[in-house]
């Protein structure tokens, strides 16, 4: 049987973990094998974080209900999924001159040339942050809920180096490691069929991306950097966006069946943000 | 940076920019046409929960009981999903409902883009436009 002291030592020692988890805080980044666990739903907006809905009773409106006050302003952060402090550099990729003509018309017919709006995928860096992320020791996965459906990539991080046995593709080969408390993930092997942004702005099968991410409390900070040096004239850096951590899971995505375009009647560009 | 689409939008149709024109997936302007708005009543027969766009599909009868099928195109899931709507609340039960809408461009028939729900208990979804 046993003591008192006993018993009261046992219930002590099995309340010290929970004594520790509420010490640590809701600010205390999760780590994992040494590194900040960026495992979470990220909530970056896709795109269409401008969407916020209003009601009046049981209606819905997108944006503001008729008669409603002008639209509360979007939960913290505030700049979730929004661009956040501009780098130095241009908002749009830098062509050399002998390719700003094709960019152009590329942009001009964009109705008709751009990938995404045929429900192709938006590849990398256009498709942006992940909106989930499972980490693990070895490796770090990224899940996308896009418009053009649902992607994944592998990303190792046990220091193992590209592959080479798969073809080229719109996600290309992406290999992970850590500088500090910021993961670095590096993505090659492309095929050229995807734009970088809405405007024409291709890229070529040497394209390489280089994409940073960090986690401050319940919020990831993304950025990408796209090297193409034959087409560009530097590397295009990004400007860096934020997601914030959310409890609502992502879904499978609706099928992505284009039936817009043929009733175009004019080159009206489409609104594709991401 | 605005999207240009979404300048273009405002200077083509002469609308001031707020959020309810940034919604719209695509250019709204180069599909339909704001200056000729529609409002038809029937039953929801149909919501197609697909991307890049949804599409909801209205029965529409006149006194004589002919029947007109129509077909509303709207915004993509994500943003139907991110303020709550779901395709069964579209729906609306079978109730008749009256769509607020603007036309194709290009002609087809019984087609436009959907603005509004109106359902006979008074609540709405106003998906688009500032009409």
């Amino acid at each position: 049987m046993k003591t008192t002291w006993e018993i009261a030592a046992l219930g002590l020692a099995a309340a010290l973990p929970v004594v520790a988890l509420a010490q640590s805080g809701s600010d205390e980044v999760p780590r994992l094998d040494g590194h900040p666990d960026l495992s979470g739903t990220w909530d970056n907006g896709s795109g269409i974080d401008f969407v916020r809905a209003d009601t009046q009773g049981e209606s819905i409106c997108i944006g503001r209900c008729p008669g409603s006050a002008p639209a509360a302003p979007p939960a913290a952060p505030a700049n979730a999924g929004a661009p956040a402090a501009r780098p130095p550099g241009p908002d749009r990729p830098r062509y050399r001159a002998e390719f700003q003509a094709r960019v152009a018309e590329l942009d001009a017919n964009q109705v008709q040339e751009d990938p995404v709006l045929r429900c192709n995928p938006p590849g990398v860096p256009r498709m942006g942050p992940p909106d989930k992320i499972v980490q693990r020791a070895e490796q770090v996965i990224f899940l996308y809920d896009d418009v053009s459906g649902n992607f994944f990539r592998i990303i190792p991080t046990d220091g193992r180096g590209h592959r080479d046995d798969v073809e080229p593709g719109n996600l290309g080969d992406a290999v992970g490691h850590w500088e500090g408390d910021t993961l670095v993930v590096e993505t090659v092997n492309f095929n050229a069929e995807t734009w970088l942004t809405d405007d024409g702005s291709f890229h070529t099968d040497k394209l390489r991306v280089v994409e940073r991410l960090s986690r401050d409390a319940d919020t990831l900070t993304w950025q990408a950097t796209a090297y193409d040096p034959d087409v560009l004239t530097e590397p295009w850096q990004m400007r860096p966006r934020t997601a914030r951590l959310t409890d609502v899971d992502i879904v499978e995505a609706a099928p992505c069946i284009e039936r817009s375009i043929g009733h175009m009647v004019d080159k009206s560009s489409h609104d594709n943000p991401r | 940076m605005p999207s240009k689409s979404l300048v273009s939008l405002a200077l083509a149709a002469g609308l001031s920019f707020t959020l309810l024109s940034a919604s719209a997936h695509h250019s709204v302007s180069g599909q339909f046409d704001r200056d000729r708005p529609v409002s038809v009543t029937g039953v929801i027969t149909q919501v197609e929960w697909i991307n890049p766009h949804t599409y909801i599909h209205l029965e529409s009868r006149d006194q004589n009981g002919a029947v007109t099928m129509w077909q509303f195109e709207s915004a993509p899931t994500a943003m139907l999903r991110k303020v709550g709507l779901t395709k069964e609340m579209l729906m609306g039960g079978g109730a008749t409902v009256t769509i607020d809408a603007i036309l194709a461009r290009d002609g087809t028939e019984n087609f436009g883009w959907l603005l509004k729900i109106q359902y006979p208990d008074g609540h709405f979804y106003q998906l688009s436009g500032d009409r």
